[in-house]
């Protein structure tokens, strides 16, 4: 590969940006910009493809398309959220790199995280924004752009901002180009299985299952793990000598390995997110209480002078 | 199993999903629409999370996923409701407007 051919593909984006964002004429400002995203994708698609290499790196063809797919569709809506003059369509394309966000997950083997991320950023999080944005925006009417605040149709500094981008883009291409090949090359299953063996009534159903005349309990081994490795394969001995092989299938699935690791890596991470989110209520309660306290006060006041003007007419 | 330039190529979405949103929030001057943008620099860290999760095959890469959560919905209950309160004092989203808070 080239060395030079990935900081090229982001030169290219960071010009769409900020061509995109120039504010031009009104009339043809849409047509500039969706124009602008388009190269921007294709740069992106380009810098993706050179970083991959080819398709066959993926397990098989469909999961390549739906990664070029899914990802190519985050960063379409991601630019168009960005240059976009209207806050409330942001706000929508934000919505779209949520979920184009949730089918990588999906490629990625993480349903558990995929659903929540759309229950809780799609469902709950963007509402809020949206809200916001309703309560606080004046309509205005879609046939006279000009007038849209002034604050959302001109952009602050776009050629230092998308200059800052582009060098904090390269850094990173830079180290995943550079950086990726020297990793370990693959963790273990060994861990996946250790998780089965905190999970005894499970572990023991489905050692059952496959085969119903085991005697259980298994036989720990000298690092005191009932299930044993060899190479590739796992499998557990019981006391009267017999070796019984244990499929893949009966791993626990990912939302199990995904709570397991919760609660038992990071269990004072956990507690002080509760604390978090309890603070966050009480402090988004305290402000919003706040502001009505002023404003019954300054009904009050005002309610007092107009008496006061009455008594003296 | 995923290979590295698998690995990479969700890195470089995720990087790129990072630099758009801090482009976004120097660039754009609506206070809601910046908190937007770094709701989306949260989703490139959460890509590359689970990325790596998966290529070691260690879950504590979608548990961040959870606290990323976590960290995003305070922030937008907290920060929308400054933003209400402060669109309530000034009747602009304007994020040049505030300047002189500090008087």
């Amino acid at each position: 590969m080239d060395l030079f051919l990935p900081y090229i593909a982001c030169l290219t984006l960071a010009l769409a940006i900020y061509v995109a964002l120039r504010p031009s004429s009104t009339s043809s400002r849409v047509v500039v910009q969706v124009a602008m995203i388009a190269l921007g994708v294709a740069a992106a698609g380009w810098l993706m493809g050179l970083v991959v290499g080819s398709i066959s790196e993926f397990v098989d063809m469909s999961q390549g398309i739906f990664f070029s797919i899914f990802s190519l569709c985050a960063i379409a809506a991601a630019l168009r959220m960005v240059t976009h003059s209207r806050p409330v369509y942001s706000a929508l394309y934000f919505i779209l790199v949520v979920v184009a966000t949730a089918g990588l997950f999906l490629l990625l083997e993480a349903e558990f995280m995929a659903f929540a991320l759309i229950i809780v950023y799609a469902g709950a999080i963007l509402i809020t924004y949206m809200f916001v944005l309703m309560l606080s925006n004046q309509a205005d009417n879609p046939e006279h752009p000009e007038t849209q605040a002034l604050y959302d149709r001109v952009p602050r500094e776009p050629a230092a901002a998308v200059g800052v981008g582009f060098l904090l883009l390269c850094l990173i291409t830079g180290t995943v180009v550079s950086g990726t090949s020297s990793l370990p090359t693959q963790g273990d299953q060994q861990s996946q299985w250790s998780t089965l063996e905190n999970l005894p009534k499970q572990f023991e159903s489905s050692v059952m299952e496959i085969d119903a005349t085991f005697a259980w309990p298994p036989i720990a081994s000298s690092q005191g793990k009932m299930i044993r490795h060899d190479g590739d394969e796992s499998y557990v001995v019981s006391s009267e000598g017999t070796k019984l092989q244990l499929p893949v299938s009966i791993l626990p699935r990912n939302t199990q390995q995904v709570g397991w690791s919760l609660v038992n890596d990071f269990p004072v991470s956990l507690e002080l997110a509760g604390v978090i989110l309890l603070m966050a209520m009480f402090g988004a309660a305290v402000l919003a209480r706040r502001a009505i306290e002023l404003g019954n006060q300054q009904k009050r006041k005002l309610f007092v002078e107009s008496d006061k003007a009455e008594d003296q007419s | 199993m995923m290979t590295s330039a698998v690995l990479s190529g969700y890195l470089i979405v995720s990087g790129l999903l990072l630099a758009i949103g801090v482009v976004g929030f120097l660039v754009r001057r609506n206070l809601i629409v910046m908190f937007l943008c770094t709701e989306l620099m949260f989703q490139g860290a959460a890509v590359a999370f689970v990325a790596i999760g998966r290529f070691l095959f260690d879950y504590s890469g979608q548990v961040m996923v959870i606290f990323i959560l976590t960290v995003a919905a305070a922030e937008a209950a907290l920060a929308l409701a400054l933003v209400v309160l402060l669109h309530r004092q000034q009747d602009t989203l304007d994020a040049d407007a505030f300047g002189e808070l500090n008087e």
